[in-house]
């Protein structure tokens, strides 16, 4: 799923975008714009027509051959990621927080990253799991599989109709574009171009979209620090603008709820974004982990994730910056979705209104071509890991066994139309009942966290028995869903669960992912300790105990993933300091 | 990289075996690198752009810093850099 976890601005503008009366659009588009529009669009349709004849078996559909190289696994990792809804959505965060946004994108991912190409990469690929369920089914067995696998399959879709909605309401607010063409054109061209190419198209698609959000949407940070006189020119400025806030330093202020504008605490950030949220959507959510099972080799799939860090620690520059801009250069004021009155603006246009400050005919276009580029791209993402998870993981084990692999990758092909085909009655349902997404979003939030606790178990501890993993998941998924509930009925829950009644929406999530990912973890050791395990045999290459991993040793220490690994890491480290 | 198995185990599915540690070797495909698809994005995108920037000489378009003409420089940079990319991973016919 290419949302990330908590996206509060984006998701109320999309609860109530379009619903009042028309707006004067905040772009007009121009022939060459049009032209680099409807180059991308041919250009994305005629490779899925040629990768067509490279997708001949199940493998090469569901998984790219198993063929990509460490820099092509890692961009389309780090790009399946990098939706539009994100850039938006986080550059209008980065608006109303400050510099505290960055920190989805380096503890809130970093880390994790790492942690995944050189702790669990060896295990999801020595296995050769077509899929993170596949995972569970080796290690745990059918049920634990099947739980994973149909809350997966079921969520992927909804966030593919979510993405869908939100990049049709985009195009309407600021191209004025009508939504159902939207929606009907985008969702062609993706069915069409993964139909055909499968996880081929879609990783050579994100690659093109990794370079076009960066191309397009780099001039807004080089002309604006030039405008702004630099990064010390622009903190003058937003302190100006905003002398009450501070909105440039990234932990000075999260000593206490109160002090600053999210409302977190340190603790919150590290342990509940930074250690379970981040790892459990880096490590387990098979959108992403998709990319890096394509990987040719071991070493490409421990590389895959670490080249992606580097990467990551760099788009704050694209996202991030905007968005302080935006505060320090813009003459007016943004506001919240429900405060917008005529001729004024939301925090959610801040990514636009930049945009359109500095880019003529010709760059706009680019920069509109990027943002739609990573809303296919994620609907492609979600579609294809939908179409991997129904086919080998629901289809194959429980409802047609033993066929040939042509016919499961047919059943492929037409899953791929229908996941589209769900995609768009979603987002009609959801275009009519905004608040949804508020629900589907933290739908994803209460299978994450546990489930990374119950990879994690399998992975680094031989003696989780099956029983201990099933319940331990369905426990852990079972409390989140509860304290959600408890939260929403009474409010004053929450001074318990996120420990603060100061504590504000993104505090909660993080706060709920720490307790069910403990309570999953817990409930799966108590179990194990009752229940019988797998003999060692059966867990050779799922295991760590049990597994002899292929020695670095013998190639010289550059070519080494912990050694680049240690590099990123050292990096990360430095940014902390230097906007501590 | 060549390995010895440890063990076989089914790959996911429970059906059929497979190697445990071995990298399978990959298939030769000829498959055009997607680093040809970019370069001709950026190439073609880069023209438009830089064509544009020349425009913009004589009808500068209402954007703050419209005088440093960064449709210009910008459509160059993409027009080179596409342009490397296309000529070195230029299909080549075997």
């Amino acid at each position: 799923m290419n949302l990330s976890l908590s996206i509060p601005a984006a998701m109320l503008w999309f609860a109530t975008a379009g619903s009042g009366p028309a707006v004067q659009h905040l772009i007009a588009l121009h022939w060459p714009d049009l032209l680099i529009m409807g180059f991308y669009f041919a250009m994305v349709l005629g490779i899925g027509v040629y990768l067509k004849r490279y997708t001949r078996s199940g493998e090469d559909f569901f998984l790219a051959g198993r063929e990509m190289t460490a820099w092509v696994a890692g961009l389309s990792f780090l790009s399946a990621n990098l939706g539009a809804l994100e850039l938006m959505g986080w550059a209008a965060s980065a608006y109303q927080y400050g510099i505290l946004a960055t920190h989805w994108y380096w503890v809130g991912a970093i880390p994790a990253m790492l942690f995944l190409g050189i702790v669990m990469m060896p295990f999801y690929y020595i296995s050769k799991a077509h899929s993170v369920p596949g995972y569970l089914q080796l290690r745990y067995g059918e049920s634990t599989r099947a739980l994973s696998a149909i809350s997966f399959a079921f969520m992927t879709v909804l966030m593919s109709g979510i993405n869908m909605y939100a990049m049709a309401l985009v195009m309407k607010v600021v191209l004025g574009w009508n939504i159902h063409f939207s929606i009907w054109v985008s969702s062609i061209t993706v069915a069409i171009y993964v139909a055909l190419g499968g996880l081929f198209s879609a990783i050579f698609n994100e690659v093109l979209q990794f370079f076009l959000i960066w191309l397009g949407a780099l001039l807004i940070p080089i002309l604006g620090l030039v405008e702004a006189g630099g990064w010390s020119g622009l903190v003058q400025r937003i302190h100006q603008n905003f002398p009450q806030g501070d909105y440039t330093h990234l932990w000075r202020t999260m000593g206490h709820f109160a002090d600053n504008p999210m409302g977190i605490h340190w603790t919150g950030i590290v342990f509940g974004l930074g250690w379970v949220i981040s790892f459990g959507y880096w490590t387990t959510d098979f959108l992403v982990v998709q990319r890096v099972f394509a990987a040719r080799d071991l070493r490409a799939a421990k590389m895959a994730p670490i080249i992606g860090s580097f990467f990551k620690m760099a788009v704050p520059f694209i996202v991030i910056l905007p968005g302080l801009l935006g505060l320090g250069l813009l003459n007016f004021k943004l506001l919240p979705e429900s405060a917008v009155g005529p001729g004024q603006h939301s925090y959610n246009e801040v990514l636009p209104l930049m945009l359109a400050r500095y880019c003529g005919p010709g760059l706009l276009g680019l920069g509109i071509t990027a943002l739609i580029a990573g809303f296919m791209s994620g609907m492609a993402g979600n579609v294809s890991a939908f179409a991997t998870v129904w086919t080998y993981d629901l289809y194959r084990p429980f409802i047609h066994k033993g066929a040939a692999d042509s016919h499961y990758l047919k059943m492929g092909r037409w899953c791929t139309i229908l996941g589209v085909l769900i995609s768009i009655g979603t987002a009609y349902v959801v275009m009519q009942f905004g608040s949804i997404m508020d629900y589907v979003q933290a739908l994803f939030s209460f299978f994450i966290a546990p489930l990374f606790g119950t990879v994690l178990l399998g992975m680094l501890w031989k003696r989780t028995t099956s029983a201990g993993g099933f319940w331990g998941l369905l426990s852990g998924s079972a409390s989140s869903i509860a304290m959600f509930l408890l939260v929403k009925f009474d409010h004053n829950m929450l001074a318990y669960i996120a420990l603060s009644s100061h504590a504000k929406d993104m505090a909660e999530n993080m706060y709920r992912a720490l307790w069910s990912w403990m309570i999953c973890v817990i409930v799966t050791a108590v179990v194990t300790a009752f229940t019988k395990p797998k003999p060692v045999e059966e867990l050779v290459g799922l295991v760590y105990g049990c597994t002899k991993l292929p020695s670095e040793g013998h190639l010289p220490l550059w070519k080494r993933p912990i050694f680049w690994a240690g590099v990123s890491l050292a990096v990360f480290l430095v940014l902390q300091w230097i906007f501590w | 990289m060549d390995e010895k198995p440890q063990n076989v185990h089914s790959g996911g599915g429970g059906y059929g075996p497979c190697i445990a540690t071995r990298d399978s070797k990959p298939r030769d495909r000829h498959m055009i690198p997607v680093w040809f698809f970019v370069g001709v994005l950026l190439l073609v995108c880069g023209l438009i752009i830089l064509a544009t920037g020349i425009y913009e000489f004589s009808h500068p378009p209402p954007t703050v810093l419209a005088s440093l003409h960064p449709a210009l420089w910008w459509g160059a940079l993409l027009t080179l850099v596409g342009g490397v990319y296309v000529y070195f991973y230029w299909p080549k016919k075997s």
